[in-house]
């Protein structure tokens, strides 16, 4: 479990930093896919109370993730993140976002267990073959 | 296609005998039927398929509604379970620390000890205990209040904590007592060192708000195993040796002896013995003149408490009094002394005597009692002694420490007609507009620069100010401590009104001051 933890988080760290030149723009990105593939399992209550339990945590670290709620639109779902990652720089963006979701998916892990968790994140983002998390994910 | 391919025309295109008719009837209605049979099999597995199709869809919605709400659950658990161990941890916390400086308390101090007796017993090695005490903390509570006194206790915890290791445990004891555990030390002299290093660092002034307070502290030193093997002991010896410390004048160190516990003992002895002259009524009151320094006749006296002690002999109020003030008997003595000396100036009038104005010292326990008034108005009504008679006097610290408040007890003595002095004049904080606003009657100059007057011209000019200045308040003001008749001459010069002093009379039991009052012969200076 503890490897499997430890996969998940450097998978995430290795999504985030694949897009460095336009940071807010990927970070977004990733959110959007994943919030498809947990709503449509835990509705839109079950995301929004994973997702503000996330930002309370990770503002601990990153104060300036100034995130107080989720847009009822789903094109706009993420719009208050973006204006939150667009003032800080690619470097500060890719950082929270990683302890960002990885808050997110450590709580989700907690509530329905690693495997379920990693299949959902697999759905979500796919991975790269060239990955080496990637590949590491798909052959655990 | 030959004709035999499609019989079925072949054959409708052929009369048909009457039983291949019934049968091509029946053929018929058996194709209707079962042409409406397929129909409606259609039509269910339509409804089937439809059905089968909505399920799913009502399914998972309500399955995400399910998820969403058991999401939503745990989360709140999660928080709340968060919440409860963050309590329990600020509850753990304030249990174990001093809730003003944060410092470690009583508690945690006692647990520290626990540990480093353990180790030191283990590896043979020694620590030491400081007890520390701020020298004159009360004053500047008393006479600043309790927020600047608060002010400063946390900035003495900040410098104390700066000046020790991190391994090493600050903790307060509570009011203006700390105690500094050492871990391992080598030798008695790093406790020596650690304790130098605490008297430079606290000897700087302490910025709080507008003033520059300058506070030191006494510690006493005690070292395990030598002064003690259990954290009681040690505590112990060193709150001695801190006594000790004090005794040598404050602001220094001294490592515990011995011989020291002799002197603890003794304070222990005072207290308990203290109570029981109360009951056992072991004090009296003695009687300083005060003199009209223009025509030399008694004007007043102070009343001054003696401990008639069964085998000390006559003990001064400077040797129980601070005691009584640590553990509150204060209060039952303080009443004691205003009903003694209301009843005596009561007794003299009743003999005849000129009536003079009886003065008594109240302290700042006794003045902050919600019951002071009260207990005024009815020792003056017990005692039948008018009210014009009785002077209390009070110090700078005392009537400046919250003004306002003391400002409405003062009003209420006035009105009473109770005469008011500030005892001590000149040596407290006071401020200029309260002297002009409390209902003063007199000032009343401290011995210390009475001492020092004639040779020190400093001390002169300030004995010349109070009084111009007492005169322009429209005030009395009185000199005490006169010892000489060079120091007399000077106040008479000055304009000075009353003088108060052993050249003019030590304090003296009520029969021998009836008979000074009774000879009526001014007092010659």
């Amino acid at each position: 479990m503890e490897t499997s933890e430890l996969l998940r988080h450097r998978i995430i760290k290795n999504l985030v930093a694949q897009h460095p030149e336009k940071a807010a723009d990927a970070a977004i990105n990733l959110w959007e896919q994943m919030a498809t593939q947990i709503i449509s399992i835990v509705g839109e209550g079950g995301f929004n109370a994973l997702y503000a339990r996330s930002v309370f945590l990770t503002q601990s670290t990153f104060y300036w993730l100034a995130v107080s709620s989720l847009s009822a639109q789903a094109d706009y779902r993420f719009a208050e993140l973006k204006m939150s990652f667009e003032g800080q720089t690619p470097v500060q963006v890719g950082e929270a976002n990683s302890l960002l979701l990885i808050n997110f998916t450590d709580i989700l892990a907690s509530l329905i267990g690693e495997q379920l968790t990693t299949s959902i994140l697999h759905s979500a983002w796919g991975f790269d073959a060239s990955n080496r998390a990637g590949k590491e994910f798909k052959n655990e | 296609m030959n004709k035999n391919d499609n019989n079925g025309v072949s054959e409708a295109s052929v009369p048909l005998s009457r039983e291949k008719l019934a049968t091509a009837h029946k053929n018929a209605a058996d194709l209707h039927e079962d042409s409406a049979n397929q129909a409606g099999s259609r039509e269910r597995r339509i409804r089937v398929v439809e059905t089968t199709q909505a399920a799913p869809d009502e399914h998972m919605i309500m399955l995400q509604q399910a998820n969403a709400h058991l999401v939503i659950a745990t989360i709140e658990a999660q928080k709340l379970a968060e919440q409860v161990q963050i309590a329990k941890d600020q509850l753990d916390h304030l249990a174990h620390h001093d809730a003003l400086t944060d410092l470690p308390n009583r508690i945690l101090l006692n647990d520290r000890l626990a540990q480093s007796i353990a180790l030191a017993h283990r590896q043979g090695k020694q620590f030491a205990v400081m007890f520390m005490d701020l020298d004159r903390f009360k004053h500047i509570n008393d006479s600043l209040g309790h927020e600047v006194g608060d002010q400063l206790l946390l900035s003495v915890a900040q410098r104390m904590v700066s000046c020790v290791r991190h391994s090493d445990t600050i903790s307060r004891q509570g009011g203006d007592e700390f105690v500094l555990l050492l871990h391992s030390i080598e030798h008695a002299e790093d406790a020596a060192l650690s304790a130098q290093k605490m008297l430079t660092a606290l000897a700087l002034p302490h910025s709080i708000g507008q003033h520059d307070l300058h506070i030191s502290v006494s510690i006493g030193i005690s070292i395990y195993p030598d002064d003690g093997r259990d954290a009681e002991t040690l505590i112990k010896s060193a709150d001695t040796a801190m006594y000790y410390a004090k005794e040598n004048g404050r602001n220094n160190y001294r490592f515990f002896e011995q011989n020291m516990n002799a002197l603890a003992a003794e304070l222990q002895a005072i207290e308990a013995n203290l109570r029981r002259a109360l009951e056992r009524q072991e004090f009296v009151l003695y009687y300083q003149p005060k003199i009209n320094l223009h025509n030399s006749a008694i004007v007043g006296v102070e009343a001054l408490i003696r401990w008639q002690h069964p085998e000390l002999g006559l003990l001064l109020p400077e040797q129980f009094v601070f005691i009584a003030e640590d553990c509150g008997l204060i209060l039952p003595m303080g009443r004691w002394v205003l009903r003694e000396a209301c009843l005596q100036a009561r007794i003299w009038q009743q003999a005849g005597l000129p009536p003079i104005t009886i003065a008594v010292n109240i302290s700042a326990l006794e003045f902050r009692d919600n019951k002071f008034l009260e207990n005024i108005r009815a020792t003056l009504e017990d005692t039948c002694l008018e009210p014009r008679y009785l002077q209390l006097e009070l110090t700078e610290s005392v009537l400046m420490r919250d003004a306002d408040s003391a400002n409405s007890v003062l009003h209420a003595l006035a009105d009473l007609g109770v005469k008011l002095a500030i005892d001590d004049f000149g040596t407290g904080y006071s401020s200029l507009i309260y002297l002009r606003r409390f209902p003063i009657d007199t000032l009343k100059i401290d011995q210390s620069f009475v001492n020092q007057m004639i040779s020190n011209p400093e001390d002169a000019s300030i004995i010349s100010a109070v009084i111009s200045m007492g005169k322009s308040l429209k005030k009395q003001v009185i000199a005490e401590g006169v010892e000489t008749s060079e120091q007399s001459a000077f106040l008479q010069a000055q304009h000075c009104d009353e003088g108060q002093g052993y050249y003019f009379g030590r304090p003296m039991v009520a029969e021998a001051l009836a008979a000074l009052l009774q000879t009526g012969v001014p007092l010659l200076f």
